[in-house]
């Protein structure tokens, strides 16, 4: 094979980057396929840059979660953070595992009734409900959660217009030890605003309690705040149950179960950090049982998003072209930028290749296609000399990357998801002029 | 009226306890049989009397009395004065004295004895008699009232069968074939195990006898023969359990019976005095010295009122818990691949031989992508959980975890925890995750809790979690044989077992909310109304309730008995005491309930033989389980389907949300829970 000429560079060898690992230099990440799909295959297929979803990593992760909560505990619902990736074939793989859906928005509400989610089966969160699609969803039987007092009000209203009483849950917020501690949505719990909206509840007579959420953070990376949270919530359950004689049928844990993927400013490898499955399911459900006074355990809900999918999304980028820095770095031009990974902003993605290249790894920067300044996915990655063409694999991308991703300069891309049989689909074809003017006057 | 039937009760257990029979009826009739001479019936009677005065008279607790072989050995001291002397103020006083030593004699040799974990048998009886024959030689008062020990009223057999007849009667001092044919058919309605190592006993050692001294006429009519008789019994079915092995142990145990009834008669002829019972005596002290020291496996550790029974509670429990005395769970969670087991060809060898290597897999390989980063291996920083409850009693975690490939010949255990647990041994877990472990020694943690993440630390080539079982809590320890308690394999539910190298298993996480609600408590009540083929025919009532020994059971108002036992990962019944009943028919249905909440799995269990055979397959079962173990078992299978326990026999559904059990089924019959 004929050797391709590659410019002589001069780097300078930084003895602390030699480890035990082996030189850096030469080490490299590959990368060739997913599920069985050559990434080659797919990008000439299906386009570049495409994003890539594998059922099978779905299910093996959410049976992993599932099975780590109901060896343990009895009465336990999953709900589908909808916002995580609504996709309409990702929730329905999450259906069809038998998740319900949680949904933040009347959006959200339509997207999941349309996809033929009963009413019961969808839990409302979220701090801005519109009255009109809240009493469409109160008429259908959602679990509404409430998140402040306007909304209380709105929820009597409606109960009153619709001459019922309405079932309803609160949110509640709380100290669990971490830091930030999230206060802005629903009641806080040690100042005894929750137990006040409580109250509210039942002075008001229109409404009843059937439910208390939390969802104390993102990306929690210590399973022992699960525990704290869940003690408080069964505490407040207690109470209320006892003053104002309810009957408390479920709890919500919200989510917030990270993924491994490597945040920045964390040094350790995802596997030493991220808690497993078992850390969170014991955390909560030992302080379920420990708490419980009444006869009957509540039901048990989870609105886990990115734990779930993060790690069965990819995205597949080319290069289409390079060039040299002022200060040496070899800069490479990709066509998907930070237009498609919001999650840059956090996250140190793990970038394969799609072969071995010859050559010694160099410091490189990874642009995107935008003509922005900002529009960078790695400042500083050890590359080997890639050509135009050479495919790169992103990942974890599955959660909060579609969903947030932005028309922007460029079309969104196309989506592809690999059923467990090993074949590809589409699941989402890329924009064109045509979606992007719609609705445009 | 309670005292006075434990009073009676006393009187008459030593009788049966004698011949190793624990029951009051047996008790009953060998009384009756004493009367073939009366002047032994009425000594022995008045030892039992005296000895229970004595005994009042300290006020000693009633549980040492219901301990047998306090009283037995004074009834057989005063059998033995009655065998001699005929009843009279002066021989009844001598009773008295001999009773209340034999007592005070019995429980101090019983304390000592019982620190080496061996019974006394009958050792008071004959020191103590010995000594009052001896004493007597000089009691001139007594001499009038030698009987004639020969009985009255006797009948005529050849010698070859009242060899036997009479050395089994001279057990209770009643050198007489009647007495002898009536004391074997007590023994041949409690027990058919008895009856046989008697005749086997007997024979075999005066075959050897006659063949050492050369009479065979002679041998028959030896009168300490029946020490032959009590070292078969005691050998196959009493202390070790009657099986084929003991019984050979049991021969061997008879002839050496023989040597030192003729050493011992030589010795003591030169005083006048009987051999007694100190051949056997000697002969099974010896035995279960070294038997019980070494652990054997068929000694027979729980032992009841007869070998049968102490045969059938031993091979049950054997099928249905396991063998092995050591039990834990598995130290993950979800599906696992055994990479190494006992006794396997790298590392589980020698005194380290029982351990287990455990890794993750997909589509047969334990890594997804580059196999250099450990990152990469399906294990790597998965849960490690506590395969039992105990205090964190050492660990550490500062090693790094190798690459792959590499080894650390220096620290071959790597990061490592060790768990003392509630029953005493220990377990070590090693190659742990740089700084994973998220307890400390110290620490008491529960089974299934999360100790640690699996990592490649120490001699680990990759990663993997090493387990191992210790007698002692040192790293580097001696490796002890163990078992998992349960685990799954497909929808199969396991206990007790080992899985295979290569087995793909996946571990049991215990429901806390199953073992809740079959925690019974002294005195609940559950009521059920019963319906036969849909009409309601009756209401009955289970009463949780606790026997002395804290052994938890239910009982119905007909006083049967069906016992439970609740530990860490099973509730489960044990033993039923009575006829037929809907209580039998809980323990047919549900004889245990694993603490798992997973639709479909199903697992089998056996049940013990007289739950589901008749009073004649019971026996013919265990007299062939004997020869062959595996004929004991009725294998039955059952399924566990959203708080249902299915079988072929019914199906008992649990309460969702409460205690206890709301509907049992089987035939045409069903219990519906009305409280």
């Amino acid at each position: 094979m004929k050797k391709i000429y590659e410019k002589p560079t001069i780097n300078k060898i930084d003895f602390a980057m030699a480890s035990k690992y082996g030189s850096p230099l030469k080490a490299q990440k590959i990368r060739t396929e997913i599920d069985g799909i050559s990434v080659n295959e797919l990008t000439q297929n299906y386009g570049s840059p495409l994003f890539v979803f594998s059922q099978r990593q779905i299910e093996e992760k959410y049976n992993t979660l599932y099975s780590a909560f109901s060896s343990r505990y009895p009465d336990i619902q999953f709900s589908w953070s909808y916002k995580t990736n609504y996709l309409n074939e990702i929730c329905k793989v999450f259906h069809n595992l038998g998740s319900i859906a949680e949904v933040v928005s009347e959006f959200e509400y339509q997207k999941a009734r349309a996809l033929g989610v009963e009413g019961k089966d969808i839990i409302f969160n979220g701090p801005y409900k519109p009255k009109t699609d809240l009493k469409i969803a109160v008429q259908e039987g959602a679990k509404i959660h409430i998140d402040n007092l306007f909304e209380l009000n709105d929820l009597e209203d409606i109960a009153n217009e619709l001459g019922i009483k309405i079932p309803v849950a609160v949110r509640i917020n709380m100290d669990t030890g971490i830091y930030p501690a999230w206060s802005r949505f629903g009641f806080n719990y040690e100042n005894g605003e929750a137990y006040e909206a409580v109250k509210r509840i039942y002075d008001g007579g229109k409404l009843f309690l059937v439910g208390i959420h939390t969802h104390i953070g993102t990306f929690m990376l210590d399973a022992n705040a699960y525990k704290a949270a869940t003690i408080k919530i069964m505490q407040l359950k207690e109470q209320v149950e006892r003053d104002f004689n309810c009957d408390i049928e479920y709890i919500d844990l919200g989510g917030g179960f990270a993924s491994k993927s490597n945040l920045k400013g964390i040094y350790q490898a995802a596997e030493v950090v991220v808690p497993t499955a078992d850390d969170y399911a014991e955390a909560i459900t030992n302080a379920i049982y420990e708490l419980n006074k009444s006869e009957k355990l509540p039901k048990l809900y989870l609105e886990t998003g990115r734990h779930l999918i993060d790690e069965a999304g990819y995205l597949l980028t080319s290069v289409w072209g390079y060039k040299r820095f002022p200060d040496g770095k070899k800069g490479y031009i990709l066509d998907a930028g930070v237009n498609l990974l919001y999650t840059s902003t956090w996250y140190n993605f793990n970038i394969e290749l799609d072969r071995r290249y010859d050559g010694d790894n160099e410091p490189s920067v990874l642009n995107g296609p935008l003509c922005m300044n900002i529009d960078v996915i790695e400042e500083n990655l050890m590359l080997p000399p890639l050509n135009r063409g050479s495919i790169l694999t992103i990942s974890p991308v599955g959660a909060y990357n579609y969903t947030q991703a932005m028309q922007f300069i460029r079309y969104k891309p196309a989506v592809v998801l690999i059923d467990k049989g090993g074949n590809a689909k589409i699941i989402k074809e890329i924009d064109d002029l045509e979606t992007v003017n719609y609705k445009e006057i | 009226m309670l005292r006075y039937k434990a009073l009676i009760y006393n009187i008459l257990r030593p009788y049966g306890a004698i011949l190793f029979l624990n029951n009051k009826f047996a008790g009953l009739i060998l009384l009756a049989i004493t009367f073939i001479n009366p002047s032994v019936a009425v000594s022995g009677t008045v030892a039992v009397i005296f000895t229970i005065i004595f005994a009042e008279l300290i006020e000693i607790k009633e549980e040492y009395l219901s301990h047998g072989f306090y009283i037995y050995n004074s009834l057989l001291v005063g059998m033995g004065i009655g065998y001699i002397f005929a009843p009279s103020i002066t021989s009844m006083a001598l009773v008295a004295i001999a009773s209340a030593f034999t007592f005070m004699f019995s429980f101090m040799l019983n304390r000592l004895f019982s620190a080496y974990k061996i019974p006394i048998l009958s050792l008071p009886f004959s020191i103590v008699t010995m000594f009052v024959y001896l004493a007597s030689l000089k009691y001139s008062a007594l001499i009038s009232t030698l009987v004639n020990n020969a009985t009255i009223y006797d009948i005529e057999v050849p010698l070859i069968l009242s060899g036997f007849l009479k050395s089994f009667g001279t057990i209770f001092f009643l050198p007489n074939n009647i007495a002898g044919a009536l004391m074997l058919l007590v023994v041949l309605n409690f027990s058919r195990i008895v009856f046989i190592m008697a005749i086997v006993g007997f024979y075999f050692g005066v075959l050897i006898h006659s063949f050492l001294i050369g009479s065979y006429e002679q041998a028959l009519s030896n009168p300490y023969a029946f020490n032959y008789i009590l070292v078969a019994i005691a050998l196959c079915g009493i202390f070790l359990l009657p099986t084929i092995k003991n019984f050979l142990l049991s021969l061997i145990g008879v002839a050496i019976s023989v040597i030192l009834v003729d050493a011992i008669g030589i010795l003591f002829n030169y005083y006048a005095i009987p051999v007694f019972t100190i051949p056997f005596n000697l002969t099974v002290i010896v035995f279960i010295f070294i038997l019980s020291i070494i652990y054997y496996k068929e000694f027979n550790y729980n032992i009841k009122d007869t070998p049968e029974e102490s045969l059938s509670n031993y091979l049950s429990n054997i099928f249905r818990f396991g063998k092995v005395y050591t039990k834990i769970s598995l130290p993950f969670s979800g599906e696992w691949v055994v990479y190494q087991g006992f006794n396997d060809k790298w590392t589980h060898k020698g005194k380290y031989k029982y351990a287990y290597d455990f890794v993750k897999k997909k589509n047969g390989k334990t890594y997804e992508g580059d196999e250099l980063y450990a990152a990469n291996y399906y294990c790597f920083g998965e849960s490690i959980l506590s395969p039992v409850s105990g205090y964190v009693i050492d660990c550490r975690h500062d090693l790094v975890d190798n690459i792959i490939g590499e080894v650390d010949r220096v620290n071959n255990w790597g990061n490592y925890i060790i768990i003392k647990s509630d029953l005493g041994f220990f377990i070590e877990i090693s190659h742990i995750m740089q700084y994973s472990l998220s307890v400390k020694a110290g620490d008491y943690i529960k089974v299934n809790e999360i100790v640690a993440k699996c990592g490649n630390s120490g001699y680990s080539p990759e990663p993997h979690i090493h387990i191992q079982v210790q007698d002692l809590g040192v790293i580097g320890a001696f490796t002890r044989e163990f078992c998992f308690t349960e685990y799954y394999k497909d929808n199969e539910l396991i206990f007790n077992s080992l899985p295979k190298k290569d087995e793909t298993i996946s571990s049991v996480i215990i429901d806390k909310s199953i073992s809740s609600r079959l925690v019974f408590i002294l005195d609940d009540i559950f009521k059920y109304a019963v319906f036969k083929d849909n009409k309601r025919i009756d209401e009955i009532e289970f009463v949780v309730k606790m026997n002395q020994t804290s052994e938890f059971y239910f009982e119905d108002k007909d006083k049967n008995q069906l016992y439970f036992y609740n530990d860490a990962t099973q509730f489960y019944f044990y033993n039923y005491i009575g006829g037929d009943s809907h209580l039998k028919w809980l323990f047919i249905l549900l004889p245990r309930i694993p603490f798992i909440n997973k639709n479909g799995i199903e697992y089998q269990d056996y049940l013990p033989v007289n739950l589901v055979k008749d009073r004649l397959g019971v026996i013919t079962t265990l007299l062939i389980s004997t020869i062959k173990k595996d004929y004991y078992k009725t294998i039955k299978r059952y399924k566990y389907y959203s708080n249902k326990i299915l079988s072929d026999n019914g199906e008992v559904v649990l309460e969702p949300l409460k205690k206890g059990f709301v509907k049992i089924k089987y035939k045409n019959i069903k219990l519906t829970r009305i409280n």
